[in-house]
C-alpha cells in the first residue's frame, strides 16, 4: 500500500510536470476562473456521436474545474449557427465551443457569406483530438497497397469508381485523385454503414471513409484499410501507412478542439487550456478518443491558434481542388 | 441452438434492473395511451421520444418498443368495457368484444384478449429470433438499386393498404417525398428549398414534423368532437375466467391470428392495424356460424388481439434487419434509433448484438408484464377514463413544446412545430390520413440517393435496376400492388374490408 503511494506513475508524473509548467502563468494572472457555471456548445443534436464527445468533456471538465458544465446543443448549417452564437458571446469564457476545427474552418469556403471570419472571430483553446481519414477496399479486392490502387485506376481509364462519406472523405479523395493524376467517378454517401453493400459487391473500387467506421470495418473483416490521410501514422493504429509513405503528399487531418470567443483575456484562456490538459492527460480520455478513431492531441493556444489558420488556408485550396460549390 | 445464445445474449442485455424499469414505464405507459381514446401509439410516440434522448440506446428502444405494444394492449380493454377503441388496431375488438361483455362475459373477453396477446407476442419473439438472422444476412447483399426498388416496393404498398381513399393516400406520400428533399443535397453539397432559413440547411427536423402532424392536431381533434362520455361495464378479477366452450373456440381463433399477424406484420405497409382487420376478416369467413359474429363471438376477439400483437412485434424485421420502416409507427422509432446515434440496418445485429437481441427479448419481458399487470389492474385502467381533458390536453401541449426546443434550443423549431400544426389541421379538415406522409419523408431522401448512387455507379443505365435479381424481383411485386389498385375487381375487395372501421 505505501509502496504503491511512493510509486511515481506516469499519471502522477504528468499532472506534476503541467502544473510545473503553468504555475507561472497562474501566480502572475491570479484568476479566480471559473466561479460559476460554464456553457459548452455542442453544434450536433442530443444524443448523436459528436454529443457524446463534448458531454464527455463536460463531465471531466467539471470535475476538475470544480464548477457545473452544461451543454447545449446548437444544430444546424454545418456548425455554423454553433460557431455563430459562440462568437458573439459574452468573452469571459463561460461559452465554450468545443468542434471539430478542420470543420470549423472549411466553413470559410463552403459559403458564400460565411457568418464569421473563424480565425478572427475566434480563440484557440486547447486541441482534443486528431484523426485521419482513411482509404479502404473491399476484403477481397486484389489490391493490397496504394500503388496497386494507383495501377487499378489507371488501367481503368476513368472508369474506377469510389464511395466517398462527410466533406472530408470527398476532399481526400479528390486531392489523391490529382496528385497522382488519375480520375474515377466518385459516389457520395451520408454515412458508412450506406456504402458498406455497395463497396462489398465489388461496385465500387475503393472508398474515402471516417476512420470510426473503417476501423469497426476492418475488424469486423468486411474491409482492408490502405492508408491514413496524416503525415504521419496515428499512435493508435500504427500498422496503417500514410499516403505520404506512397510518395502521394497529403497533410489532411481531421481534428477536434475547443475556442471561445476572440476577446477572451488570456489568463482565462491559459487556465482553461491547463483543466482541458488535465483531462487529455488521463488513461480513460485517451482510451476514450481512440474509440472515435484518432489520437489525444494536446497543445498551447497558440498552437491551437495557428492550426486554425493553417486549416483555413489548406481548405480555400481543398474546396475548390473537389469542386465543392458553395451555399 | 444459435437462436438459443442469442437470445440469452439478449435477456442478459434485457434483464438488467434499469432495463427492466424502462421496460416496465414503457408498457406502463402504452396501455395508459392504449386505454385514453383520442391518443393512439403514433402521436404517443412523438410525445414520448424527447424524454428517452437521455437514456442510453438500448434502454430508449425497449421503452419505445414498450409503448408501442403496450398500447395494443390497453386499447383492447376499453374496446371491451366501454365499447371505446383507445386506438387504430383495437377497433374490430369492439364489434365482439363489448357484445361479449354485454352478456356478462366482459370478465372472460379480456382474459382472451389478454392471453391471446401473450401467446401471439411470445410466438412473435420467436419469429424475429428465428428469421432476423438469416434475413439479415439477405440484407448484406442489398447494393442500391435493390434499395431504391424495395423502398418503392414499400411506398406503394403503403398506399395499397392506407385507410381511405387511394388518391388521398398518394397525395400525402408524394408530400412527405417533397418534405423529405428539403435540406442538404448529398450528391452536391448544395442547399434545395430551404429559402435562406439556416434551420433547414439539414433537412426537416423529425421532431416538430411529428409532433406537430399527430401530438397536437390530436388534441385540436378531440376538442372540436369531445368523446362521448360513457358508462363502463364493472368487471371483477374474479370474473376473468374463461369457461370450457369459451377456450375451445378461442385457441385455434389465436393460433390463425397469431400466424397471419406475424406475416401481416414483415410486410412493407403492414402493421397492427391490418393485422387486427384481417384477422376478423378471416375468422368470420372460415367460421361455421358466420352469424354470430357481431353478436359477442369469442372467435372474433381472440383472432384480432393476436393477429395486432404478432403483427406489432415482427414489423420490427425489416426494420431492425433492412433499416426500411415498414409502417409509420416503425419510421418513428427508426427516427429514435438515428438520433440515438444508430443507424438501423442489417449492421446492427452484427456490431451491437446487445442491442438487437435485448430488444427481441424486452418485447417477450414486456408481454409477460403486460399480462400480469393488465388484469389485475382492470378497474384502474377504466376509472382512468374519467381523467378530465382540460388537465389532460395542456399536459400534453406542454410535453410537446418541451420535447421540441430542449433537443435544439432554436426557437426555430417551435416555428416548425406551429407550422407543421397548421398544416396538420387542414389535413384533418381534408380528411388526409397523415400517416403515409411520414413514411414517404424518411423514405424519400433514402428513395432519392439511392437511386442517384444506383445511377451513377452504372453511368447513368436504368437497366441496372432490372439486371440484378433482388432489385427487378421487387420492383415486379411494386408493378404488380399498382395492378391490384387499378383493376376494379380488388379494388371492391379493399374498400370492403375498410369499411367495417
Amino acid at each position: 500500500m505505501f509502496a504503491n503511494l511512493l510509486k511515481p506513475t506516469r499519471r502522477a508524473l504528468l499532472a506534476l510536470a503541467a502544473a510545473a509548467a503553468l504555475s507561472p502563468s497562474l501566480a502572475s494572472a491570479q484568476t479566480d476562473y471559473p466561479n460559476k457555471t460554464i456553457t459548452f456548445i455542442c453544434a450536433f443534436p442530443a444524443g448523436s456521436g459528436a454529443d457524446v464527445l463534448v458531454r464527455y468533456f463536460a463531465e471531466r471538465v467539471s470535475k476538475v474545474a470544480g464548477q457545473t458544465i452544461i451543454v447545449e446543443n446548437k444544430p444546424g448549417a454545418n456548425g455554423n449557427i454553433a460557431a455563430e452564437y459562440t462568437a458573439r458571446a459574452k468573452p469571459d469564457g463561460y461559452t465554450v465551443y468545443v468542434h471539430a476545427g478542420n470543420s470549423t474552418a472549411a466553413n470559410m469556403w463552403l459559403f458564400k457569406k460565411p457568418p464569421i471570419d473563424v480565425a478572427k472571430d475566434l480563440r484557440g483553446v486547447q486541441f482534443i483530438n486528431k484523426q485521419p481519414f482513411m482509404i479502404a477496399v473491399r476484403k477481397d479486392s486484389p489490391v493490397r497497397d496504394i500503388n496497386d490502387l494507383t495501377a487499378l485506376i489507371k488501367e481503368k481509364g476513368g472508369d474506377a469508381s469510389y464511395a466517398t462519406t462527410a466533406t472530408s472523405g470527398k476532399v481526400l479523395g479528390a486531392v489523391y485523385l490529382q496528385l497522382a493524376g488519375l480520375q474515377a467517378v466518385e459516389v457520395p454517401y451520408s454515412t458508412g454503414p450506406d456504402a458498406l453493400n455497395d463497396i462489398m459487391s465489388g461496385a465500387l473500387d475503393f472508398a474515402v471513409l471516417d476512420p470510426v467506421f473503417a476501423l469497426s470495418q476492418q475488424r469486423e473483416g468486411s474491409i482492408r484499410i490502405l492508408a491514413v490521410s496524416s503525415p504521419e501514422r496515428m499512435k493508435s493504429t500504427p500498422d496503417i501507412p500514410t499516403m505520404k509513405e506512397y510518395g502521394v503528399n497529403i497533410d489532411q487531418l481531421g481534428w477536434w478542439g475547443v475556442f471561445v470567443p476572440t476577446g477572451t483575456p488570456d489568463d482565462v484562456v491559459n487556465k482553461l487550456n491547463a483543466l482541458f490538459r488535465e483531462v487529455l492527460e488521463t488513461p480513460e480520455t485517451e482510451k476514450f478518443l481512440n474509440g472515435f478513431g484518432g489520437d489525444v492531441f494536446i497543445g498551447t493556444p497558440e498552437e491551437v491558434q495557428d492550426l486554425l489558420v493553417k486549416t483555413v488556408e489548406q481548405w480555400r485550396g481543398y474546396v475548390e481542388l473537389a469542386k465543392i460549390p458553395q451555399n | 441452438m444459435e437462436v438459443f445464445e442469442h437470445l440469452a445474449t439478449g435477456f442478459l442485455a434485457a434483464g438488467s434492473l434499469q432495463n427492466l424499469m424502462f421496460c416496465f414505464i414503457g408498457v406502463l405507459l402504452g396501455t395508459l395511451i392504449g386505454v385514453l381514446p383520442g391518443i393512439g401509439p403514433i402521436p404517443a410516440l412523438a410525445i414520448l421520444l424527447p424524454i428517452t434522448f437521455g437514456l442510453d440506446p438500448l434502454s430508449a428502444l425497449i421503452m419505445l418498443a414498450g409503448i408501442y405494444y403496450g398500447a395494443q394492449y390497453g386499447g383492447s380493454t376499453t374496446s371491451i368495457l366501454v365499447n371505446m377503441p383507445g386506438e387504430a388496431s383495437s377497433v374490430v375488438t369492439c364489434i365482439d368484444g363489448h357484445q361479449m361483455a354485454k352478456r356478462g362475459r366482459a370478465g372472460a373477453a379480456l382474459a382472451i384478449a389478454a392471453v391471446g396477446s401473450f401467446f401471439a407476442g411470445t410466438i412473435g419473439t420467436i419469429f424475429i429470433a428465428a428469421f432476423g438472422p438469416p434475413l439479415s444476412a439477405i440484407a448484406q447483399q442489398f447494393t442500391s438499386p435493390d434499395y431504391f426498388a424495395l423502398m418503392l416496393l414499400g411506398l406503394i404498398m403503403a398506399v395499397v393498404l392506407a385507410h381511405g381513399a387511394v388518391l388521398k393516400a398518394i397525395a400525402m406520400v408524394l408530400i412527405g417525398l417533397l418534405l423529405g428533399l428539403v435540406g442538404t443535397d448529398i450528391n452536391t453539397g448544395l442547399t434545395r428549398y430551404t429559402f435562406g432559413i439556416s434551420g433547414l440547411w439539414e433537412g426537416i427536423e423529425f421532431l416538430p414534423l411529428v409532433l406537430g402532424l399527430f401530438g397536437i392536431v390530436e388534441i385540436i381533434r378531440n376538442l372540436e368532437n369531445p368523446p362521448p362520455p360513457r358508462e363502463p361495464i364493472n368487471t371483477k378479477f374474479r370474473d376473468l375466467m374463461p369457461n370450457r366452450q369459451e377456450i375451445r373456440e378461442a385457441y385455434p381463433a389465436a393460433i390463425r391470428g397469431t400466424g397471419l399477424g406475424s406475416i401481416l406484420g414483415i410486410l412493407p405497409g403492414g402493421g397492427a392495424v391490418l393485422a387486427a382487420f384481417a384477422s376478423y376478416t378471416l375468422e368470420k369467413k372460415i367460421s361455421r356460424k358466420p352469424a354470430k359474429f357481431g353478436s359477442g363471438a369469442v372467435e372474433g376477439v381472440a383472432g384480432p388481439e393476436a393477429a395486432n400483437n404478432a403483427a406489432a412485434q415482427t414489423s420490427f424485421i425489416p426494420l431492425l434487419t433492412l433499416g426500411i420502416p415498414s409502417n409509420p409507427v416503425m419510421a418513428i422509432m427508426m427516427g429514435a434509433m438515428i438520433i440515438q446515434g444508430i443507424q438501423p440496418g442489417a449492421a446492427v445485429m452484427t456490431t451491437r448484438p446487445d442491442l438487437f437481441w435485448g430488444m427481441v427479448a424486452s418485447m417477450w419481458i414486456g408481454n409477460l408484464m403486460l399480462v400480469i399487470i393488465n388484469l389485475p389492474l382492470i378497474g384502474m385502467w377504466v376509472r382512468l377514463l374519467s381523467v378530465p381533458y382540460r388537465l389532460l390536453y395542456p399536459a400534453i401541449l406542454l410535453f410537446c413544446a418541451i420535447g421540441v426546443y430542449s433537443t435544439s434550443t432554436e426557437p426555430f423549431m417551435m416555428v416548425l412545430m406551429i407550422v407543421f400544426l397548421i398544416f396538420g389541421y387542414i389535413l384533418l379538415k381534408l380528411g388526409c390520413e397523415p400517416a403515409p406522409l411520414v413514411l414517404g419523408f424518411i423514405l424519400g431522401p433514402l428513395m432519392e440517393e439511392n437511386l442517384r448512387r444506383s445511377l451513377v455507379i452504372s453511368r447513368g443505365d436504368p437497366m441496372v435496376f432490372l439486371e440484378r435479381p433482388i432489385s427487378a424481383c421487387l420492383l415486379v411485386a411494386a408493378v404488380l400492388m399498382i395492378m391490384l389498385i387499378i383493376f376494379p375487381q380488388f379494388r371492391k375487395k379493399r374498400e370492403e374490408a375498410f369499411q367495417e372501421e
